[in-house]
């Protein structure tokens, strides 16, 4: 049974411009030891799907739809209280700016106690061990003094290492991880990378990195989810997803990577701008960007199809397979692929 | 190929007040603390580092934003550290700036065509119809629709905006434009975009850029030399080939193997060098080679006694570095990488 | 710490110095002559003139600044009244419990107005109840604290005569001299200016606090306790409320330092004898040594009110403690 399985989770807004769709039908799972990569920019729905299964939206403003089974157990409509048991004790999220994420005038042995406090029948000196113990583990050093320290006393870095160690205190079944590297230097961005592979070996949680850097989803995810205007509109595993991407946004975000693209030459762009949900273009949700866009794509929303190549590729285009081939093969070609740094 | 700027030994030092009535300098951040490089007319330099650094400040001083605390900066072979505020003016049209956040460099009040054309106010460059006319033109050129002329920023998208502020730096016909991290906060797909224009603009214009960036391959992208900096000093300055191919500062190495590598192929291939610790404080910076604590190829004794020159590597005067040890090969051998201070990824 | 502090009263006193300096210097360039105002209607030339030179006012203005910091440095006195030669530090003695009666009690009153009606309205905005709220601050904020006096007096304490209208009661029972005493004749003569005085302070509290909820509410730490499982209530208590209700201390401070100068407006309306109705007294009269006294005593109350919110802020915010 997977960990976490989602099924066709829409997610609306009521704004005093409209109603903003910002999830439109969205489905996926995720087994336990797995990294889920969802890759998606502004627009996308990505963080939306995740606040809305945490149960983080403001119920008064949005509206939601569909399942979210954790092991089975249906979470949208139970309680709040039941929520909230889940909610750090089953699911740990951490967040983007570890610079804002943690409250700057409580320590952060108390904030790390009270995430162990709030799911653990435990003492607080009890909650304290705890603390200090999975401070270690997040290599924090000198664990036992620092933990008597404030937020601002720690770099970036180092903060979203707590941020972590919050997350994990208390043995979640899942860790969702949205753009935790975002905001950190490239050289603390591995070291972070590196010890959330190491806590997955260790205590075996299932992740969902939420990232817009596809060289991060390369390094850590299993299987990736794209997401585009609020829907999936391709998932594969990782290796499949850079060997053949069927989907002309995959290919736009490929190729617009600087990485994959001759130096110095001219980047594959993806004209226009994020779409709007406020007004959702109909038919497929990229076709106003799409260099390859006919006429069906305006009207038809293109199913998830399984594609040929791979296990359990899906994606959503109506472009038949072989010019897809073609399209692919002409772009792989321009895109040289340097030797490994 | 002429040197449009040269700077010698550029720095910044921020000092530290203490004292009860009357303060006195108790220390100093030195946020850029001796920096030589040059840039020729036309080419692009990329300068990378992380948060510390010293390249904004940097960026700042050459502009005279901020004052230099030491040093020369030459541009187009004038010495301008020490320019007076008038002197300063015509200066300061041919050395234009791009801004990272385009939600925060664009006045949320003015119409686009005030921003865009401040510049040209300025330096009182034209009529107001003469104004009026080429800001069209700028927009144009940026890829954007000059019928926009009255709207405000908040009615345009983040890379629209970036693409005024572009538009906004070319309005003097600048020579040199320096962007300090223009694309960081966009989305990828645009980020693609608004690179593409920049080089086309570099083209069409002749323009002369400095590229401010954090992230690495949108640097090798875009550069032609690329400097990198490590707590505001240059560890190590070269062509684009040179040092994405045969790095030789170890910190550069580090920089490299720690960008993520679209290819989960590839990337599992390599072996990662993870440096440990983070970026000391431009406080309290280590002595001799501020490196040294981080380094893998750290000696004992030499790396934290002398502090190593910016010199050229094997004679190559194109290519600088500033180590006692510089890397021999990339990538780096089992052998390096088993030095103290460095963790090894398990090859998977 | 102790440099922090040294370094404030160093601070204070160069204020203290400043802002009397500013009194003597308006006081020398309005046309008003104390001299003749203390003699009285009867007097001649010959007395004006006597009671000038008693009064040192033939002396240059920078002779009698002088005087008066040597007769504070060295007696620690403000001076005799020119009006009936009391000692300022008396009257000033006298006068500043009513003052601070009036300021501290609308004080314990307009926080325990404002704050939660402030969260209230920040927990359910544009709710009915924000909306009743944000107009009761429009009203506090315009109407005029004397226009509430009298309105107050008259139709609560006059025409309806459940409050007094007017008089100060003290605190402590049996004090010689005063019409009323003890603990609640005081506070019942004291519930009408309490009122008065403290709308406006509410009316700009609620705003505070509800903005400061509301920006606080949207901290990403927040989301992080959310995240957590904690409940709506330990959220707003725990991490919401500590760090929006920063703001109102500080602003706390500054408004109880000031406003321990004398509220004039409410003590006029309700004749307390309190350090605003003197200072009026003291203005007509063209009495400079209370005027100054009570200059100088508001000086020492906004600066003491100013350092406590400092420490005060240390302690609440980790971040800001003086190294």
């Amino acid at each position: 049974m997977p960990a976490l399985e989602v099924i066709d989770l829409a997610t609306s807004f009521q704004t005093d411009d409209g109603t903003v769709r910002a999830v439109a039908g969205v489905s996926f799972s995720v087994d336990k030891g797995r990294t889920l990569g969802v890759v998606g920019e502004s627009g996308s729905g990505k963080s939306v799907t995740f606040l809305t299964l945490m149960g983080l939206l403001d119920p008064r403003l949005s509206q939601v739809s569909g399942s979210v089974l954790l092991h089975g157990e249906e979470m949208l409509g139970i309680s709040q209280s039941r929520l909230r048991q889940i909610r750090g004790a089953k699911i740990g999220m951490i967040f983007q700016d570890p610079m804002t994420s943690l409250n700057p005038v409580k320590t952060i042995g108390w904030q790390l106690e009270e995430a162990a406090l709030l799911h653990q029948d435990i003492t607080r000196k009890e909650a304290r061990r705890q603390a200090v113990q999975i401070l270690k583990e997040v290599e924090i050093p000198f664990a036992e003094q620092r933990v008597r320290d404030y937020p601002h006393q720690f770099s970036g870095g180092m903060r979203q290492r707590v941020m972590i160690a919050m997350a994990l205190i208390n043995n979640p079944e899942i860790l969702i991880a949205d753009e935790p590297t975002t905001a950190l230097d490239v050289t603390t961005q591995a070291q972070i990378l590196r010890l959330m592979q190491r806590l997955q070996e260790e205590y075996g949680m299932a992740i969902i990195m939420i990232t817009h850097d596809l060289g991060v989803v390369a390094e850590v995810a299993n299987e990736v989810i794209v997401m585009y205007g609020g829907r999936i509109v391709e998932q594969a595993n990782v290796d499949d997803l850079f060997v053949k991407p069927e989907m002309p946004y995959t290919w736009g975000l490929l190729g617009s990577l600087p990485r994959l693209a001759t130096p110095g030459g001219r980047l594959e762009q993806i004209p226009g701008q994020p779409p709007s949900l406020l007004n959702p273009p109909p038919g497929c949700p990229f076709n106003p960007r799409c260099e390859y866009v006919m006429d069906i794509c305006r009207v038809k929303l293109p199913d998830l199809d399984l594609s040929p190549a791979g296990v359990d590729h899906r994606f959503r285009c109506h472009l038949d397979p072989e010019t897809r081939d073609r399209i692919w093969t002409v772009k792989k070609a321009g895109m040289v692929r340097e030797d490994a740094a | 190929m002429t040197e449009l700027l040269v700077v010698e030994n550029l720095q910044k030092h921020f000092p530290v007040m203490r004292g009860l009535v009357f303060q006195h300098e108790v220390g100093s951040v030195k946020a850029v603390d001796g920096v030589s490089f040059t840039v020729n007319s036309g080419e692009t330099l990329g300068v990378v580092g992380e948060s510390g650094c010293g390249k904004s400040t940097m960026a700042r001083c050459l502009m005279r934003l901020l004052q230099p605390t030491g040093g020369k900066v030459i541009f187009d072979g004038r010495d301008i550290t020490q320019l007076s505020r008038s002197e300063m003016r015509p200066v300061r049209r041919d050395m234009m700036m791009v801004f990272q956040d385009p939600y925060a460099s664009l006045n949320p009040r003015k119409r686009v065509g005030a921003i865009v054309g401040e510049p040209l106010e300025v330096h009182r460059m034209g009529t107001d119809n003469e104004r009026k006319r080429r800001v069209q033109e700028l927009l144009e050129v940026v890829g954007l629709n000059p019928e926009h002329y009255n709207r405000f920023p908040h009615e345009f998208s983040g890379g629209q905006r970036q693409r005024i502020g572009i538009a906004r730096a070319l309005a003097v016909n600048p020579k040199l434009i320096i962007c300090d991290e223009p694309v960081s906060a966009l989305d990828v797909s645009v980020q693609a975009q608004i690179l593409n224009l920049l080089k086309d603009l570099q083209r069409d214009f002749g323009l002369t850029y400095i590229f401010i960036a954090h992230d690495l391959n949108v640097v090798r992208h875009i550069s032609e030399r690329v400097m990198v900096m490590y707590l505001g000093k240059a560890v190590e300055i070269g062509s684009r080939e040179q040092l994405y191919r045969n790095p030789k500062h170890p910190y550069t190495g580090a920089l490299l193997s720690a960008v993520p590598i679209a290819d989960p192929a590839l990337g599992r291939a390599r072996k990662q060098v993870v440096l440990q610790g983070d970026v000391p404080s431009p406080l309290n910076p280590p002595v001799a080679c501020t490196f040294h604590p981080r380094c893998p190829r750290f000696v004992d004794g030499k790396c934290n006694v002398d502090t190593p020159p910016l010199d050229p590597i094997g004679g190559d005067p194109t290519h600088l570095s500033a180590c006692h040890f510089p890397l021999e090969h990339w990538p780096m051998s089992e052998d390096e990488m088993r030095r103290i201070g460095v963790a090894v990824a398990a090859a998977d | 710490m102790t440099q922090f502090l040294i370094r404030r009263i160093f601070w204070a006193i160069f204020l203290f110095f400043v802002a009397t300096i500013i009194t003597y210097l308006i006081f020398w360039v309005i046309p008003a002559d104390p001299a003749a105002l203390a003699a009285g209607k009867a007097a001649t030339p010959a007395d004006v003139a006597r009671v000038r030179h008693f009064l040192h006012l033939d002396e240059p203005i920078w002779r009698q600044y002088l005087r008066f910091v040597w007769n504070l440095v060295g007696h620690q006195s403000l001076g005799r009244s020119f009006v009936n030669r009391q000692s300022v530090n008396h009257t000033i003695g006298q006068d500043a419990p009513v003052t601070a009666s009036l300021v501290f009690g609308g004080a314990v009153f307009w926080l325990a107005l404002s704050i939660p009606v402030g969260i209230l309205s920040a927990l359910r905005p544009r709710s009915i109840l924000d909306r009743v709220s944000m107009t009761f601050v429009l009203i506090g904020i315009s109407a005029h604290p004397v226009w509430i006096g009298l309105l107050l007096s008259y139709f609560v304490g006059f025409q309806l005569h459940i409050t007094p209208i007017a008089g100060y009661c003290n605190f402590f029972t049996g004090t010689v001299g005063a019409q009323c005493s003890g603990p609640v004749q005081w506070a019942y003569h004291l519930i009408l200016p309490w009122i008065t005085f403290m709308i406006l302070f509410a009316a700009l509290y609620v705003r505070l606090v509800r903005a400061s909820v509301m920006e606080t509410m949207a901290e990403d730490y927040v989301r992080t306790a959310r995240a957590k499982g904690a409940s709506q209530a330990r959220v707003m208590i725990q991490h919401v409320l500590r760090n929006s209700l920063l703001p109102v201390v500080t602003i706390l401070g500054m408004d109880l330092g000031l406003a321990l100068g004398g509220a004039i407006f409410t003590e006029s309306i309700f004749n307390l004898p309190g350090l605003g109705h003197e200072v009026i007294n003291a203005y007509n009269n063209a009495d400079l040594p209370m005027i100054t006294g009570i200059v100088v005593f508001s000086t020492i109350c906004v600066i003491v009110f100013n350092l406590m919110v400092d420490i005060t802020y240390g302690f609440l915010d980790p971040r800001i403690r003086p190294s």
